[in-house]
Order: C-alpha cells, then structure tokens, then sequence
C-alpha cells in the first residue's frame, strides 16, 4: 500500500535510485537532518526498552517520555510522519506493552495504543493511517455517565504481515491474532483473528482469498477455518 | 437537508495562519521555479509541508490554479522490470484540488482531470504490495505491475477513501462521481455515479427514481458535496 522502499535513504522523499540524492533539493535536507537528531535523540535520551540500530523515526511522531520503558522497537524499523505511539497504563511483571521487531514499517498517521499488549512480530508492514488498539471505550448502560476504556485483550500481528491503508484493529476481549503473511486490504475494520495465509477486507473483515497449501497457490475463499479465534464477535 | 458549502477559497477565512499561507506561497514558487517538472502551470498552490520530490518531479505534471494540501505526498517510482525514465506518471489538470495528507502514488499513471477535488487523507495508487510468494516476506516482494487511473473531470472524492488500481488494466471513475468518505474504489465506474461503502458500489445514479419515487439524486449530491468541502477545511 505504500512505498516498497524501507532503505535508509530513500525515507520521507521518495528517492527510486541512491544517485538520486545528489539531485534533490537542497531544502529537502533540512527535514532529512531532523529526522536523524531526533532518532539520536529518541535513542540516547528514552528509556526506551530496547530501540534497534537502523531504526529511524520522523520527527513528527509522537511517541511519551513516560512510555517509552514500556515499548520495545526492533532492528530497522521504520517510523514515518506523525505515527503514534501510545501506552495506556502498565502491566505488572514490567515486560513490554508494546513490541515492534525487527524490520517493521509504521507508515504514516498510524496510531497504536497500547493496553494491555500490541506484538508487531518481523517485517510487518502497517500503511498509512492504520488504527491498532487493543481496547476500546466502554459502552454504559447509563448514556450520562463518564465513559471508561475497556480492559481489552491483546493483539499479535505475525511475520510477514501487510495490513493495509485505513485499517482499523480493535481487541476488545482476549486475543487477536494476525496470522503469517497475511494481508488486510484497506479501510477493513478487523475485531476478530484472522488464520496465517489470508487476504481479508471489508467491514468487518471477512477472508476473501487464502493459501491452499495443497494445491501450492492462492484460492478464492476461505479454505481453512479460523484457528485459534478466541474473541467474541 | 441542505448543508451550507462553506467557500473554501474565499482569502479572508482565517483559517489558515497567515504565515503558513506566506510559507506555502513561497514554497509554491520555490516548487515551480526549481523543479524540474514535465509541466507546471500558473498559480500553483502547494503547501509547505506538502512532499513532492525534485528526483520524481520530471514524472509529475501540474496544471493551472492546482492546489495542494498539507502533508500530501507525490510519489512515483519504477518498477525495476519497466524502466521507463522520465515517464509521465502524476498528470494533475487545471483547478484541481488535493486536500490535505493525500497520498498519490503512480507506478504507471494517474490522471486527475480538471476541477478534481480530493478530500483529505485519500490514498491513490496505481499499484500494491506482492504478496503471491510465501516464503518471501511481503515488504520484500516489490510491487504487483498495477493499473492506471483516470479520475473524471469534476470527481469530488470524500475522506479517507481510497483508489487501488492493484492489477493490469486502466481504472476509470467517469466525470462528476462522488465517493464517499471511507469508500474503497477498486474498478472503474460510469459518470456521475454516487459512490460508498467497502467495496465501493454505486448508492445513486443521477437520473434514476428511488424506490420511492421521489427524484432525490440532485438533493443527495448537494449534501455529499458539502461534506467533502468540509474535510478540505483543515489544511
């Protein structure tokens, strides 16, 4: 959905070949130097839990102080224009809320709100504008009353995946997981697992073509049932 | 029914700063002076946070009176198996407008006519991630060959839609459609449909009676109009 280009020189401009940089405009150098001093600064000045070598964040993004020992970033990782990061609370045993591994994409606008859990595992790609969050606000019965969030589960997104433009990822109870090399096509609303090998779009997101390991290639529909969905809905 | 359009154009609407309009202003002439465009024309308006690249420019061309929102981003790139240097690829026409934090991004084309208005946050691209091979993670698999995409004269496109023209073949949305916030565009549609939903699907044709006999097609345009108005707002 987005740019293919995750190498280090090509962010935030768009650069198809490495000579192109000579030819840019000068003044496209000034934002590339705030990126560089704010990932120095994110690296060396966080609390970070572990932020990866090669891992770049724009300038624009946003992530808190009082978060970052709670989020823990890969190798490579890439970090675009105005993503967000955030935790909500802590959890007791102290490990990471918030896990993105090595090789990820956070593209644009992304806003990832952390509860209880959110695993970005290797190379997923999330695009622009993505929501994840693995709770949600409280539906009352009293209309007047403050509304809380949810206590909500926790959300994994496996290797490989690419989750597309638009995409909502709300967990309200127990897990949701992202299966292997799947794909969620853009502006999908997804509230429940999705089984590894799938392409999956709509609202609510339904499997609209999977893997069938049998015949070695991709097929219309669904072909396996969704394994491990433990949420509701 | 009606909602009031707001003119988003008129100058003393101080809605944006007045140093970001001098900002974008310079930057417009900076973009239309220095760039190596294949075509710009008069009155360029792009902001100054908008991204378009100088490397990418020869691939970009601009008409007259185009306007261009915040955070909005022209890319283009080759796809290594159809080197075509210096290809047209982004053809925005006369009076279009692009709001803010769109992402237009051409592998083959995309032609915007005239008097185009893209809402805010609208994602246009021509191609999309491979994914076909498993054991390739997707980030690594280079993009699928794409479409091209042909934006009707006078299309108004809501927030947060987007136009994917993923496989071969040209994806046309006729002159005068209206999509809808949200709505997801993956084949061409005839002219002056009404546009929503994920798919897209057509909700209303000009001209045609609804099941309740009433002609409510010109109504219901107006309304929708005024929304995507109302999103070009925060630029």
């Amino acid at each position: 959905m987005t740019d293919n280009t995750f190498d280090k020189d090509s962010k935030s401009v768009g650069i198809n070949h490495p000579g192109d940089l000579l030819n840019e405009d000068p003044l496209a150098w000034l934002p590339r130097m705030a990126n560089k001093l704010y990932t120095m600064w994110l690296m060396w000045t966080y609390p970070f839990a572990s932020f990866g070598k090669g891992t770049w964040a724009h300038y624009s993004s946003h992530v808190a102080r009082s978060a970052a020992p709670h989020i823990s970033i890969g190798k490579n990782v890439a970090i675009a224009r105005d993503v967000r990061l955030d935790v909500r609370g802590t959890n007791g045993n102290g490990s990471p809320l918030f896990i993105v591994e090595e090789g990820c994409g956070l593209q644009r606008r992304g806003v990832y709100s952390a509860r209880n859990r959110i695993h970005l595992m290797r190379n997923v790609i999330c695009a622009h504008s993505v929501l994840v969050m693995d709770h949600s606000g409280e539906v009352g019965d009293d209309p007047g009353a403050r509304k809380q969030e949810t206590v909500g589960g926790s959300i994994r997104i496996e290797e490989e995946c690419w989750i597309g433009f638009g995409t909502v990822i709300i967990c309200e109870q127990g897990e949701l997981v992202i299966g292997r090399h799947s794909v969620v096509g853009a502006n999908s609303v997804v509230r429940r697992s999705i089984p590894p090998y799938s392409v999956v779009a709509g609202d609510p997101a339904r499997i609209v073509k999977q893997y069938d390991f049998s015949k070695g290639k991709w097929v219309l529909g669904c072909v396996r049932p969704p394994a491990g969905a433990t949420t509701a809905l | 029914m009606l909602r009031s359009v707001r003119v988003t154009s008129a100058s003393l609407d101080d809605h944006e700063g007045f140093f970001s309009r001098v900002l974008t202003k310079l930057n417009s002439l900076w973009l239309a002076a220095t760039y190596p465009f294949a075509g710009v024309g008069r009155s360029l308006s792009a902001h100054y946070a908008s991204e378009i690249s100088r490397t990418l420019a020869p691939h970009i061309r601009l008409g007259n009176h185009v306007e261009i929102g915040r955070h909005t981003w022209f890319h283009t790139w080759s796809i290594p198996t159809i080197e075509d240097k210096n290809a047209l690829k982004i053809i925005v026409e006369d009076g279009s407008r692009i709001g803010p934090r769109c992402t237009i991004s051409a592998a083959n084309s995309i032609h915007l006519e005239r008097e185009v208005v893209l809402g805010s946050d609208i994602l246009v691209m021509d191609h999309a991630h491979a994914y076909e091979d498993i054991n390739i993670p997707i980030k690594d698999q280079g993009a699928t060959p794409g479409g091209r995409i042909r934006i009707g004269e006078g299309c108004r496109i809501g927030q947060g839609a987007a136009i994917l023209c993923s496989n071969k073949g040209e994806l046309v949305l006729g002159r005068n459609c209206i999509v809808a916030p949200g709505a997801v565009v993956a084949r061409s549609f005839p002219p002056n449909s009404v546009l929503s939903g994920n798919p897209a699907r057509i909700v209303q044709s000009p001209g045609v009676k609804q099941a309740g006999g009433d002609e409510k097609s010109g109504e219901r345009s107006e309304v929708d109009l005024a929304n995507i108005e109302v999103t070009l707002h925060d630029r």
